[in-house]
């Protein structure tokens, strides 16, 4: 039996977190918290055991050097659970069940006060209330004992109206959220026990506050509002906070007027505003050593502040939103999470991107006109990649078994501006059978009427890297009518086009052409022929399995061409509405249809009679055959009727659609799965490489084939259609991608390549013993002058290292 | 490392504004073949005398080239192209010259009908050979024989001459019109061909007792020219607008016929492609000229037309020089249009001493020492070796002004400085783009009326081109809705939009004149499909 292999997660639903020693990240990833390694951005392992998306993820911090290879660390989950890990192992080491989601958590004192027998959290939980038998939801901050795996009853912080993240200083001493309008500032006690009540300001501003910032040295707090305003508190909480803290101040209690830019008599000694950012503020951060502070929003730029003086620098060009940001305890990287599934990872000062942990792009936002449109998704079946379009005009390639972003193809290159309207967008990705060739089809929505146009583009790559580069642009190719698909022939190269003004086209390659003309240097792709039937709106096409025969949908009509010739060979029968898609099951003689629409359809034509076989009312996503056998499946839609549901009687929790696996002879499915967000869905059978999953073989035997379903959130999980234990649908660890652990190198050795073994230990016993440090490069050469080793010796393993490393790039 | 490369690469990275691509021939416009002969840089010889009858170049180098016009026989370096000498010691028009293997002594033929033997370097006529009755039209060495001569002319009679001797050695009787062409035989000095105004070409074989020829074969017209192909086997015949070529050793069988010339052939020779040593090795090419102005680049092996150059008057002789550097091309009204190959550097003979391989050592440069200047300087200019790894320095992304401008969100400025280009197909670029970002139409609410000015005046030249009409009139519409109280107020703008009024009507013109052509047409298309 064949495991489920599950992937495509988002790595950017909570932030992540960095280990003590920088190199690694843990990122929360669904059910799951993953961890990759920094220095090459691939996933090393992963935490498993949440049976809900984990929220928080919270590294121990080590308190002195020496521990930094120190691995705990704590998550909360919307499972209801707080659970303590060694993410080295990795090994669950405890569990805490306060039954409430957690939507957030914070541990003030995490490293362990001598002083304080317990230790404490502040979680952020979704309270479910009855009131007047309707379920009401708010949001709570509490207090958790985790020493002794309780919620401290009482100690209600606050109640909002939806469960606020909390942010916690650097030093640990407050805690924040905002309300609305309002920031509530607590402090944290030096000394804790449960009963201590904590004292609280409120900050007030005209503006929905979405994100803020607490200063890790001064009493800073930073905020930024919807309007794309950042608010800097100085001095927060002078009267309600220093009180009790013995020192004194030395300020006078301060007036109103002295107090510029501060609300409502709020306890605050200034307020100052900056305003860069067009849209809501995202990301607040302060530098560690507090003299930056950054922020990011909608625009995807990284801005960085100079605190005292506003001055700004900026990292332009990411491309997406950000969403969060995290530092590292080395302070030399940090990294920015992307509305786009991507966390870059940054060399800190020079704010350089080092690597980029790519997970799968999610679905575009596409206006709504384009939304018929289908998912923009191509499979490449031999190697098991997926195709999708992104929003930054790209083509993401996503391998399926690796759960890894490969590579991205810029279509159109055009520089895209996260917060703009779409103007410009990928509408279809196709790709031939063999994945060397791609297709896509880009529209550039017009202004008014003016400026509109349409571009098929051909892309060729010449091995499997998949680097595509582009062979041929064809301008409107259907004057100015949008293509409603693309689809190659099975084994050479020709392609056809179908648009809605009522034409199609069969391209060629001029490879395909003329191959031993030396006149034609240049492939390109002409076309070959066009065809239209009785100028209806040409909505779906296909080539069946021996590419002999070209299915054409003219609205509601099926029609048979002869592709060469460009022929009319038949025409069979009409469905109620529009067909969105065709396809030929397998070398079979069934052809399958879908159409949407008032009165959507699944059904399936014998060519041999030229007539329907048997059909279903059923609204079909997407279609997948395979490729030798006669059976297909299909993603139907649930209707949206929850008597319908009921009736049922299954359990269809949050599952609004259905997989069905038919024997195109048999009108009667052979197997059924129900499906999440299958809104946009697509499936695709692959073939099966047997080395590339081998590992998740448990017996041995090979299954024909395996199915990929893929859902609305790019989310993904492929598995053996024909295998009968799957429908229990059991999760097995899928196997993790082992990286070798690279050690990063610093100093002398990040230059010029290690030096040689023989000289490290013949000038071992001469070196002063020194304090170990983070960079080899002053260890190396620190101590007195007389004890380095003498030059000639460094001189010729400096070259020989140079030499090396030469070497070592030529590979 | 490559592949994080490309992961990166679309992170910060910023696309200058591009136009849209130009549709490329589906057919290279250079084949290699065709790029060969258009990579000999043409020549004018101006202002001869009358046609030019006849182009010969000399087997030696440097191959100097001897152009028969009116009664003067001049010739040629064919390297400058400047005069090397002329020969004058005619009595009527030279028709026809030819060199002898050595090129130290040169036939020429004339209309009075004698044959004279000119030294090159003295240019004294040594022999004059008087027996034709009538013009002489060609005068030919034999192969390799530098004691003989072949002739023939409009008596209908062909002489073969010993030229020491100033004798007719045989007179060939046959054909029964003027004889106005013939070749010997590349590969034996007793065969000849020669071709008549009777339509036919005759094989002679001097060794032949009878005088009679050897073999005939009937091109079908009056015959200009004729020649044997450099193996010698196949004959090329020149006659009405079509060159054929004959297969000699399966008895005179017709080959190939090319009639891609639209009025008489003229003149054909061989010529040669191909690099010597080259990865393609040296192939033969027939060239042919015609009255109607077109020199063809004929390939007899593929049986193809590679290449054909057109000249601008009727053309009467072409030559092809033995070093395949020089061609030359002889029209009706005296020019001749020469072309020659740039010799590249490295094709020139390399003198070696060859005492010298020895003592390479000694010549070594100098060691550079840190009190030389250029011991600074040393390996700046270092060119990577073929296996060297290069570090190829990031491509930096030029961005005009308007991409700049783009950049800052300053739609008009950039805008009116794409306008104040000189680039129709930027400022194109622009509007898309603009229309993008769904600014167009503000950018030209905004213009104030100098550069509202400035974008009718571009409107007026480009809106009418195929390229840019889609987007443009559509766009002009619009500026006319929104500006319109502006231009009504404005002298200039309203000439402006004169100018444009009247270019349309000229575009609309254009069109309906093309739909009744395509009226025409259609009918007859529809007519020859039905007949296939």
């Amino acid at each position: 039996m064949v495991n489920m292999i599950r992937g495509g997660r988002s790595y950017v639903s909570s932030p992540p977190a960095f280990s003590n020693d920088a190199k690694r990240l843990l990122v929360c990833t669904a059910n799951t918290v993953s961890i990759f390694s920094t220095s090459t951005a691939l996933q090393t392992s992963s935490l498993e055991g949440h049976t809900a998306p984990v929220t928080t993820v919270i590294v121990v911090p080590a308190s002195s050097p020496a521990s930094n290879i120190l691995c705990y660390c704590w998550t909360a989950s919307l499972d209801g659970t707080i659970r303590y890990w060694d993410f080295s192992v990795p090994e669950l080491l405890k569990t805490i069940n306060i039954k409430i989601p957690i939507y957030s958590m914070v541990i003030p004192y995490l490293l362990g006060n001598e002083k304080q027998p317990y230790l404490f959290a502040y979680v952020s939980l979704k309270v479910t209330r009855e009131i007047d038998s309707k379920k009401h939801n708010s949001g709570q901050i509490c207090k958790c004992n985790l020493t002794e795996s309780r919620l401290v009853g009482g100690m209600t912080l606050a109640e909002t109206k939806v469960p606020e993240p909390i942010t916690i200083s650097s030093s640990g001493k407050y805690l924040g959220i905002t309300k609305h309008q309002r920031l509530s500032i607590w402090k944290v006690p030096d000394t804790e026990t449960e009963r201590i009540t904590l004292k609280k300001i409120t900050l007030h501003h005209t503006k929905r506050m979405t994100v803020h910032a607490f200063h890790p040295i001064q009493r800073i707090v930073a905020a930024g509002d919807s309007t794309g305003r950042i608010l800097i508190w100085r001095g927060f909480g002078d009267k309600t906070f220093t009180s009790d803290e013995g020192l004194v101040s030395g300020k006078i209690p301060s007036n109103d007027e002295e107090k510029p830019g501060v609300r409502d008599n709020d306890d605050a000694d200034s307020c100052t505003t900056w305003h860069w950012h067009s849209s809501e503020v995202n990301v607040l951060f302060f530098s560690s050593d507090g003299a930056y502070l950054y922020s990011g929003g909608k625009e995807g730029v990284l801005v960085v502040w100079q605190l005292d003086t506003g001055k700004k620098k900026f990292l332009p060009r990411i491309g997406s939103p950000l969403l969060c940001y995290t530092v590292s305890p080395d302070t030399s990287l940090s990294s920015i999470s992307c509305a786009d599934n991507q966390i870059h990872l940054l060399k800190m000062p020079s704010l350089e991107i080092l690597k980029s942990i790519s997970g799968i792009k999610f679905s575009c936002s596409l206006p709504e006109e384009y939304e018929s449109f289908g998912s923009g998704v191509a499979f490449d079946h031999s190697s098991a990649l997926v195709a999708l379009r992104t929003d930054n005009y790209c083509v993401q390639f996503y391998s399926l078994f690796d759960d890894l972003g490969i590579s991205e193809v810029q279509v159109c290159e055009r520089n895209h501006q996260p917060g703009d309207d779409v103007t410009v967008v990928v509408t279809l990705v196709a790709l031939s059978q063999d994945g060397s060739i791609m297709s896509t089809v880009e529209v550039k929505l017009a202004e008014e009427g003016i400026g509109g146009l349409i571009c098929l583009k051909f892309w060729a790559s010449e091995s499997q890297n998949k680097k595509f580069t582009l062979s041929t642009i064809i301008y409107e190719p259907h004057r100015d009518a949008r293509i409603s698909a693309v689809a190659f022939h099975p084994t050479r190269r020709v392609a056809v086009s179908s648009s809605y003004g009522g034409d199609f086209k069969v391209w060629v390659c001029n490879d395909e052409l003329e191959q031993k003309d030396v006149m034609l240097q240049s492939s390109g792709w002409t076309c070959h022929a066009v065809g239209s039937y009785k100028k209806k709106a040409i909505t779906a096409a296909a080539f069946s399995a021996d590419g002999s025969i070209l299915a054409v949908a003219a609205e509601t009509v099926i029609t048979l061409w002869d592709p060469d010739k460009n022929v009319l060979l038949a025409v069979i029968g009409e469905t109620l509405t529009p067909i969105v898609t065709l396809s030929f099951v397998g070398k079979s003689e069934f052809l399958v249809a879908a159409s949407w629409g008032s009165k959507p359809q699944l059904s399936v034509w014998t060519m041999s009679k030229l007539s329907v076989s048997w059909s279903y009312m059923l609204h079909v996503e997407a279609i997948a055959c395979a490729a030798d056998l006669s059976s297909f499946v299909a993603l139907a839609l649930l209707p949206e009727l929850s008597k319908c549901q009921e009736s049922i009687g299954t359990n269809f929790q949050g599952k609004d659609g259905v997989i069905l696996l038919f024997n195109a002879t048999d009108p009667v499915p052979v197997a059924t799965w129900s499906a999440r967000k299958a809104k946009g869905g697509a499936l695709a059978f692959l073939q099966v490489n047997p080395s590339s999953i081998e590992d998740n073989i448990s017996d041995g035997k090979l299954p024909q084939a395996l199915l990929a379903y893929m859902n609305g959130d790019h989310e993904y999980v492929l598995f053996d259609p024909y295998c009968e234990e799957i429908h229990e649908l059991n999760v097995i660890p899928q196997k993790d991608l082992v990286v070798p652990e690279e050690r990063r190198q610093f100093g002398y050795a990040s230059i010029y390549g290690e030096l040689p073994e023989f000289e490290l230990k013949r000038n071992q016993t001469l070196w002063v013993p020194s304090v170990p440090s983070e960079k080899p490069w002053e260890t190396i050469f620190s101590g007195s002058s007389h004890n380095l080793p003498p030059l000639t010796k460094l001189c010729s393993a400096f070259l020989e290292s140079l030499l090396e490393k030469r070497t070592a790039a030529v590979e | 490392m490559a592949e994080d490369l490309q992961l990166q690469s679309h992170v910060g990275k910023s696309f200058p504004i591009k136009p849209k691509l130009k549709p490329k021939a589906r057919t290279l416009l250079q084949t290699p073949e065709s790029k060969y002969w258009s990579s000999f840089k043409p020549h004018q010889i101006p202002n001869l005398v009358s046609s030019i009858q006849s182009l010969d170049f000399s087997p030696n180098p440097p191959h100097l080239f001897a152009a028969a016009h009116s009664a003067s026989l001049t010739l040629f370096s064919s390297k400058t192209f400047t005069q090397h000498s002329v020969i004058n010691s005619f009595k009527d028009v030279v028709t026809c010259s030819s060199f002898r293997s050595d090129g130290s002594l040169l036939a020429a033929s004339d209309v009075s009908g004698l044959v004279q033997v000119f030294d090159v370097k003295t240019r004294t006529p040594l022999r004059r050979l008087r027996s034709h009755a009538r013009p002489v039209r060609f005068v030919k060495y034999p192969f390799l024989d530098k004691l003989h001569l072949m002739s023939g002319g409009d008596d209908g009679v062909v002489k073969y001459w010993d030229v020491a001797g100033e004798s007719v050695l045989s007179n060939l009787l046959g054909h029964k019109d003027y004889v106005r062409c013939g070749d010997c035989s590349p590969v034996n000095a007793e065969m000849f061909v020669t071709g008549s105004y009777d339509h036919t070409v005759k094989l002679w074989d001097v060794r032949v007792e009878n005088s009679r020829s050897v073999m005939e074969v009937n091109h079908g017209k009056p015959i200009e020219d004729v020649m044997f192909l450099p193996s010698g086997g196949l004959l090329a015949t020149a006659g009405g607008n079509s060159v054929k070529i004959w297969d000699l050793i399966g008895g005179g069988k017709m080959v190939y016929s090319m009639e891609n010339h639209n009025k008489t052939v003229t003149s054909i020779c061989t010529g040669r492609v191909g690099k010597e040593g080259g990865d393609e090795a040296m192939q033969y090419r027939i060239l042919s000229v015609a009255l109607d102005g077109y020199m063809k680049v004929f390939d007899y092996g593929k049986m193809k037309v590679t290449h054909s150059m057109r000249f601008p008057a009727p053309l009467m002789s072409v030559a092809f020089s033995p070093d395949c550097m020089t061609r030359v091309v002889g029209s009706s009204n005296g020019i001749i249009f020469a072309g020659r190959k740039k010799k590249k550097e490295n094709d020139e003979p390399v003198v070696r001493n060859f005492w010298s391989l020895g003592r390479v050592e000694e010549h070594r440069k100098p060691t550079l020492r840190p009190s030389y200047y250029r011991y600074f300087q040393r390996g700046q200019s270092e060119k990577p070796k073929e296996w060297d790894y290069v570090v190829a320095r990031p491509k930096k992304v030029k961005l005009g002004e308007h991409d700049k401008l783009l950049k800052k969100f300053r739609h008009k400025e950039a805008f009116v400085s794409v306008l104040n280009g000189k680039n129709p197909e930027n400022v194109v670029a622009v509007m898309e783009e603009l229309v993008c970002r769904r600014k167009l139409l503000k950018c030209v609410s905004n213009l104030d009326n100098e550069e509202l000015g400035l974008l009718l005046g571009f409107m007026q030249k480009y809106s009418t081109a195929p390229r840019y009409s889609g987007l443009l009139m559509g766009l002009m519409k619009k500026v006319l809705e929104t500006r319109a109280e502006d231009i009504k107020s404005s002298d200039a703008l309203k000439g402006h939009i004169r100018n444009l009024k009247r270019s349309v009507e000229e575009e609309i013109r254009i069109q309906q004149s093309l739909q009744e052509i395509q009226g025409i047409i259609s009918p007859l298309l529809r007519i020859a499909g039905r007949g296939i």
